[in-house]
């Protein structure tokens, strides 16, 4: 044994030193301007062995006798092959790619690929087109810069929440965002509501703990097949975030300092009318919301008395609303460092942004430090790791419908000069014209949320090549943050007059550990044929934990702790913890580098499913087919095309206990009044508990999506034109859902599985260079998104189900059989068989309507993005445009503003009387035009209120959503100064917007991240920033 | 086979590994799916609270709002009593107390208190959940008309209930399997005459465990459901009537009324008391001129225990007033007779003052045995005492205002006299004073200003819950707030 074991690493290490007896050197430059190109990838064809060129693109690598070529490649580079020919020095010009189309990318579970082989679209985001835009938050940044994904911000306040769907929405109930891995480590993107959604907060979605600054690439998986290897919560795609601290370094120590400031101003408030004031039918009410009051210049209405009694000028205040808002800034500032070379490097990073939003007391900071490494030890064992520390803090102002500043600023009248006289008294009360609600600024002052982030996330592996075609890994991921949330309405707050402070603390820990086996081997069975063979194991837990207390009743004014409350009407404590086992292979196959099979497969065992079905399986085929290499074509038109198909299905598991019904504490009540057990009754306290809304299932099944895609590749004249085109089908089925039942049933839903849903789209994106010369460059990226989606059927006997959430008595954002997912259910205006609207003889105004119908769809017809780049010299300009063509948004703020006169609409020939358009039926059931006037109140107001259809309008914008222009110094210019490189540059964002069926931005969705969308209520208007940047490397 | 060699240890060992960390101690990493938030079983002693507060909160949340300014005993200034002041009501209105309240409040906690409370033999507790289910279920046919009753809180049984005619459900229907309420009451009451392993206590947030009390409650809610169906069947109504005098243990005394108390602190309170001060609906309603102005003609001494007035004057406005409300500190409201001092209540569901109001009605127009200007005498004397009147008091107002306290003219006349009086008595409760006038046409209610509704006229029923409709297709749509309820026949 010891002499078959000396005798085989012989002759591992003879084979290995002959291997190593020559050595190749040479330069890698542009073929732009001839500039050195570091880190370009530079590797023996047929073999693992390589290096990386160096910053000024040297290179030099020991090849073997019996190696014939060479291939470069880099990200944004033409691939390039070049044979040896016995040559010593190999000097080779690279073309920059407008799209590159023989790129590396990283794929599921870190695995690089080239694209040629992949049999799925994934799209791949470079760090600097998401750099430098105005914007702290990473989702935001990646809107209209790729295709097949839909991205929505909440609001203007610093740190919302944003939602992303990819493929469109696939689970009815499970999470819909994509799973988010950041070098390696499973991200947590968790929204955590402390409020009911409807009044509370925004709170963010946590991937905003990253700064774009700090990425280097985002590669976005978009279907099953793409992500079949991170398992269950892959089904609705994954975000690969690559950060400059997780990127293999090539060579040269580089320092990079980043800085920027920018300023934000509230944008697209809708247009007011600046004639009529506070008041109904003509007449001037001192506490009325509305403006249906005289005109201004009125005789008699000079001036008028306040609610408080005094006399003040009966006028137009035009910037009552504008005012409000402040500018609002943000800084940002990072320093990274990072060194070694390819098996050895390290990095770190600090980063700081300081946001402070456009009303006062909100802002959003954000500082991380960040280090990692890797090394390759002497025994060949790869180690490497990084670990980030973020500090979130985040506060802003309470939204929602009624009593917060914002329920209240769509109620302002014409006349209310609301940030030019005093909103407080001596005592720090509001003086407000509304009883029982507070002024804007006073509920700015007083009403607020605070959240807290400590996070850290990290991640070490470990690697071994066991031979040069096999590898094993090992790696251990984690990702843990504590919320530390507070909201603080303060003695006289509307919704809790009495003051209120929730503390609410959050804990959330994800731990993976993940095994690799990798083998590849090169020609087996016939000539030609490379396998690769992957085998996983992934051990995944996540917990979490939620506990906290709610003082009510406070003394001490100001005094913003829970020892100042007299009553604790809630404490509370929830934790959840869930595992899952998977174990997964993949088989790819490579036939002489045109033809590309690739069969995975994976079987989870999930806590969360009862025992004894917990397991299941799914699997999945790639196909792809590059014809112009399989049939040896060259082509000065055609210089690159592909074809590709595949087939995937993925399962997922429940959330965790919906297998059991339970009791909850006791509660009663709404917003108007409410208790909460235990009850303190006279000196004692009474507990109670009652039975859970929720119906359990012992039988609980995983879900399914299965999916069919097939897609074309196509570059032109050496791929200064790309197109990529997809087209998808997917169907999820056996839905884990909590179905809505009859309340008379005793409980509000059943959870099951249940239903199906079909997704189908297109997806296009077209990349060109329509100019390169040497000095000047226009590269210009299309994305198109097209998906329509359809809930094909819920259960037998229910056409339709309220989606999980908070929602208003009457609105409820909904599936429904033959509809799209999330289509708002509400009270349609009564209308006649032939479509006619219904009018009630008696007042002119609308009949009651009929409840229960789909008034509004969310979903967008379809989404595009257009990214121009110009670049001159030193000079680059980037604009982004982009549409959001359809969807409809459910609106409390505008309906508000238009039923109470304030719009400027309303204020168009008001003294005219007006018909509101409809039929008024006969007794014999025939019917007539309605021909019954009204004022123009009752007109406006009867064109819906809160609760009804007149709420809903039409979201499509047309929007200037970026737009930079940076300068690099030249090179020459910094010889002789210790930089590297220095860039300065302008960005703007949201600069111009066009919503013909909306007043105001209609990119608002209040209800945060998660599956409720096209909700206004009443939220905070979104923004337009600007902004300067400065970027060093030493 | 050199290579292999050499690595057969790592592979042997990175086998055992997988296996030891999934196969062998898969079972247990997995098993962790119990919940350690909520527990999956609970004693009848915390259910009872839940759904006695469930009951209560029925009665005097939002339908409570709803009532009184139907009944023009509050005005609306704002948000939903203002709508409901002009006899606009939708399908959004009642949702909550639907949803969370009534159905998945109070009548499921009833039920899996019957359920908790049967297995370990704890008849009391099994009894008052069956008077409670009666009372809450009545309630809600009265507001809604046809509801879901048999066939409803069966869970995943019946995810989607069918409804049962209000007539069925008081009388029951043995073809369709339809309990009586009145059956179900009597049920309850034999459950409570049986042994029980165990007796609540400070649980009972009406009685405090008084287990006779809770008998009187059950009788007494049987003359009320007689009472509410004289018109449409007299011959039942007579006859259960006759039952509960002949067994002649009823509620006799305000300590016995059916009454569920709060507590003084900030999510223990009164609903009433809630929204009436420590709310941002607070400023919805206020007292109407119309109440004050009804009690002020009656010169009943009540008027300034019932209405607060925090200027010294009573500031009031009327039903349907579209003008300027009056600052929201001077405005007249509900007392602590309504609310309770800081919240504590009583809500009460059924009184002494309304039992001797029943009896005297019935005594009219059923020919039930007793003397009507007795028991009208009793009601008012029960009700001002409750409101903190001497005795004294009211022997000088009963001197000073014969008229009003002698019931006279036809038995028509006089049942309208009981009414007015029972109507005032009922102040804060809403919904028996809205019963009492559908079921009589008492007391006589002016319009209310810029009235809308469907027609005009003042609602007679609430509409179906468009939650409900779009969730069970058993419902009917678009039942408008003008369709009367079975029992309304004049």
């Amino acid at each position: 044994m010891k002499k078959l074991l000396f005798f085989t690493f012989l002759l591992l290490f003879g084979w290995t030193a002959q291997a190593q007896d020559r050595v190749v050197t040479g330069k890698v430059t542009s073929s732009d301007d001839g500039s050195p190109i570091p880190g370009v990838s530079i590797v023996v064809k047929g073999t693992t062995k390589g290096t990386t060129s160096d910053a000024n693109g040297n290179y030099r690598l020991s090849i073997s006798d019996n190696a014939t070529a060479l291939v470069f490649s880099s990200v944004g580079l033409s691939r390039l092959e070049e044979t040896i020919n016995g040559r010593t020095v190999i000097d080779v010009v690279l073309q920059t790619t407008s799209e590159s189309l023989n790129e590396v990318v990283v794929t599921a579970q870190g695995i690089e690929r080239d694209t040629r082989s992949l049999g799925y679209a994934t799209q791949n985001v470079n760090g600097s087109a998401l750099a430098q835009r105005s914007e702290p938050n990473v989702l935001n940044t990646l809107q209209g810069k790729v295709a097949g994904v839909n991205i929505t911000s909440s609001s203007g306040a610093p740190g919302a929440s944003t939602n992303i769907n990819i493929r469109g929405i696939t689970s009815f109930n499970g999470n819909n965002q994509p799973l988010i891995v950041v070098d390696g480590i499973i991200f947590s993107n968790d929204v955590d509501n402390s409020q009911n959604t409807l009044f509370g907060s925004q709170p963010s979605s946590r991937l905003s703990d990253i700064s774009p600054e700090s990425i280097e690439s985002i590669n976005v998986l978009k279907g099953p097949a793409a992500s079949v290897l991170y398992g269950s919560r892959a089904s609705a795609g994954v975000i690969v975030i690559t950060t400059k601290g997780g990127k293999g370094m090539n060579g040269k120590t580089e320092v990079t300092f980043n800085s920027s400031v920018n300023w934000q101003n509230v944008a697209y408030l809708p247009k007011l009318q600046n004639q009529y004031g506070q008041g109904t039918q003509n007449n001037y009410v001192n506490n009325s919301t509305a403006s249906w009051g005289p005109a201004f210049g009125t005789p008699g209405f000079e001036t008028v008395l306040s609610r408080q009694g005094e006399t003040v000028p009966y006028q137009a205040y035009p910037n009552n609303l504008r005012d409000f808002y402040r500018t609002g800034t943000m800084f940002q500032n990072a320093l990274n460092i990072a060194g070694g070379d390819q098996d050895n490097n390290f990095s770190a990073t600090i980063s700081s942004t300081i946001q402070n939003g456009i009303v006062r007391n909100s802002g959003f900071d954000r500082n991380s430090v960040q280090v990692g490494g890797n090394s390759k030890l002497k025994n060949g064992v790869k180690l490497g790791g990084t670990i980030t520390y973020v500090k979130t803090a985040q506060k802003g102002a309470t939204m929602g419908n009624g009593g917060s500043a914002f329920g209240q600023l769509t109620r302002i009248p014409r006349s209310f000069d609301l940030v030019g006289r005093p909103y407080k008294d001596a005592t720090g009360k509001s003086i407000y014209f509304l009883d029982g609600q507070n002024h804007p600024l006073w509920s700015l002052d007083n009403e607020f949320y605070n959240s807290n982030v400590d996070r850290v996330f990290g991640n070490l592996s470990v690697g071994y090549d066991i031979a040069s075609w096999l590898n094993v890994s090992y790696r251990v991921t984690a990702d843990t943050y504590t919320d530390l949330k507070k909201q603080v309405l303060r003695i006289g707050a509307a919704r809790a007059p009495l003051g209120q402070i929730d503390e609410d603390l959050r804990f959330r820990s994800e731990l993976n550990g993940d095994l690799m086996i990798n083998a590849n081997k090169k020609d087996i069975f016939v000539q030609g044929l490379n396998a690769t063979l992957l085998l996983g194991q992934n051990l995944n837990q996540r917990s979490t934990k939620q506990s906290g207390v709610i003082a009510e009743s406070l003394t001490v004014p100001g005094f913003d702790n829970v020892s100042n409350g007299s009553v604790f009407t809630s404490s509370y404590e929830n934790s959840s913890r869930r595992r899952l086992v998977g174990h997964y292979g993949q088989l790819s196959l490579d036939y002489k580098s045109y033809l590309f099979l690739e069969l995975s497969g994976r079987v989870d065992q999930s806590s969360t499913l009862p025992k004894g079905q917990n397991a299941y399986f799914y699997p999945s085929a790639a196909l792809s087919f590059v014809p112009l290499e399989a049939f040896k074509v060259q082509s000065d038109v055609v210089s690159y095309a592909k074809v590709r198909g595949n087939i995937a299905r993925v399962g997922r598991d429940a959330d965790p206990y919906l297998l059991q019904s339970v009791y909850t504490t006791a509660t009663f009540g709404n917003n108007v009044a409410s208790v909460n057990f235990p009850l303190s009754v006279g000196g004692s306290s009474i507990p109670g508990f009652q039975i859970g809304s929720r119906i359990g299932s012992l039988n609980l099944k995983p879900e399914f999506v299965t999916s069919y895609e097939a897609g074309l590749n196509l570059g032109f004249f050496n791929n200064r034109l790309g197109i990529d085109f997809t087209y998808f089908n997917t169907r999820s089925t056996s839905q884990i859902f909590n179905v809505a039942i009859s309340n008379a049933s005793g409980y509000d839903t059943r959870t099951t599985n249940i239903g199906e849903m079909q997704n189908k789209g297109i997806e296009l994106q077209i990349s060109a260079t329509p100019v390169r010369t040497k000095d000047f460059k226009w590269d210009l990226l299309l994305n198109f998104t097209r998906i329509r989606n359809k809930v094909i059927s819920i259960a037998p006997g229910i056409s339709n189900s309220n989606i999980t959430g908070d929602s208003f008595s009457g609105i409820a954002p909904s599936i429904a059989e033959g509809q799209p997912y999330g289509v708002i259910i509400g009270t349609a205006n009564a209308r006649t068989e032939s479509g006619e609207l219904l009018i009630n003889p008696l007042t002119g105004a609308f009949m009651p309507g009929i409840a229960g119908q789909v008034i509004a769809n969310p979903q967008k017809d379809w989404i595009a993005g257009l990214t121009n780049n110009f670049s001159f010299k030193g000079f680059t300009l980037s604009a982004l445009f982009d549409i959001n063509k359809g969807g409809q948004i459910y609106s409390f703020s505008q309906v508000d503003m238009r039923s109470a006169g304030q719009t400027e609409i309303t204020g168009i020939d008001r003294d005219q009387p007006r018909i509101l358009p409809g039929v008024i039926q006969n007794a014999d059931g025939t019917t007539r035009p309605n021909n019954i006037q009204v004022s123009a109140q009752t007109y406006w107001a009867g064109l819906g209120g809160l609760a009804s259809e007149g709420a809903v309008f039409d979201a499509t914008a047309y929007r200037l959503r970026e737009l930079s222009l940076n300068y690099s110094l030249p090179t020459s210019m910094l010889s002789r100064t210790p930089f590297g490189n220095v860039s300065i540059g302008v960005s703007g964002r949201n600069l111009w917007m066009f919503a013909p069926g909306f007043p105001a931005d209609p990119e608002i969705n209040t209800q945060g991240a998660g599956n409720i969308q096209g909700m206004d209520l009443n939220g905070i208007p979104t923004t337009r920033n600007y902004g300067v940047n400065l970027r060093v490397t030493f | 086979m050199t290579l292999f060699a050499r690595h057969k240890k790592w592979v042997t060992g990175l086998t055992i590994a997988c296996s030891v960390a999934t196969l062998s101690s898969c079972s247990d990493f997995l098993d962790i799916n119990q919940t350690p938030n909520n527990p999956t079983s609970v004693t009848p002693a915390t259910l009872l609270p839940s759904g006695l507060v469930g009951s209560a909160f029925s009665n005097a949340n939002d339908l409570n709002r709803f009532g009184s300014v139907i009944m023009s005993v509050t005005a609306g200034a704002n948000g939903s009593p203002f709508t409901w002041d002009r006899y606009n009501t939708n399908g959004a209105d009642f949702g909550n107390q639907w949803r969370f309240e009534i159905y998945g409040g109070a009548l499921i906690n009833y039920e899996k208190l019957i359920e908790a409370a049967q297995a370990t033999n704890s008849n009391s507790y099994v009894g008052i959940a069956k008077i409670m289910k009666a009372y809450t279920f009545a309630l809600t046919t009265d507001v809604w008309g046809d509801i879901p009753y048999s066939q409803a809180l069966k869970g995943d049984e019946n995810p989607q209930p069918g409804l049962d005619t209000q007539e069925d459900i008081y009388l029951g229907n043995s073809s369709k399997n339809v309990q009586s309420l009145f059956d179900l009451v009597k049920e309850g009451l034999a459950d409570l005459e049986k042994t029980s392993t165990t007796n609540p206590g400070s649980d009972d947030l009406v009685y405090g465990g008084s287990v006779a009390n809770w008998k009187r409650a059950g009788n007494t809610l049987l003359l009320k459901l007689a009472l509410q169906i004289s018109s449409v069947n007299p011959d039942r109504a007579k006859t259960i009537i006759n039952e509960v005098l002949q067994g002649n243990n009823y509620i006799t005394t305000n300590a016995q009324n059916l009454a569920v108390k709060f507590g003084g602190q900030v999510g223990s309170q009164s609903p009433i008391y809630t929204y009436t001060y420590n709310s941002s609906f607070s400023t919805d309603q206020l007292i109407s001129t119309r109440f004050v102005n009804l009690l002020q003609g009656l010169n009943d001494p009540r008027l300034p225990l019932f209405v607060t007035r925090p200027s010294g004057q009573y500031v009031t406005i009327d039903n349907g007033f579209a003008g300027t409300p009056p600052v929201a500190t001077s405005r007249s409201m509900f007392s602590t007779y309504v609310t309770g001092e800081n919240g504590v209540g009583p809500v009460r569901l059924i009184t002494n003052w309304q039992r001797a109001f029943i009896l005297a009605e019935a005594v009219l127009r059923l020919g039930t045995a007793g003397d009507a200007q007795k028991l009208y005498e009793e009601g008012i004397k029960a009700s001002m005492t409750s409101a903190g009147i001497s005795d004294a008091d009211i022997t000088a107002y009963f001197a000073a205002n014969p008229t009003v306290v002698t019931l006279s003219g036809s038995n028509e006349e006089k049942i309208k006299q009981i009414i007015t009086q029972k109507y005032i008595s009922l102040y804060g409760n809403g919904l028996e004073q809205w019963n009492d006038w559908r079921r009589t046409g008492y007391p006589t209610l002016a319009p209310h200003q810029n009235a809308v509704g469907v027609d005009g006229t003042r609602p007679v029923r609430a509409r179906y819950i468009d939650q409900e409709i779009a969730r069970n297709p058993n419902f009917p749509n678009n039942i408008l707030q003008n369709v009367r309820v079975w029992w309304d026949v004049n």
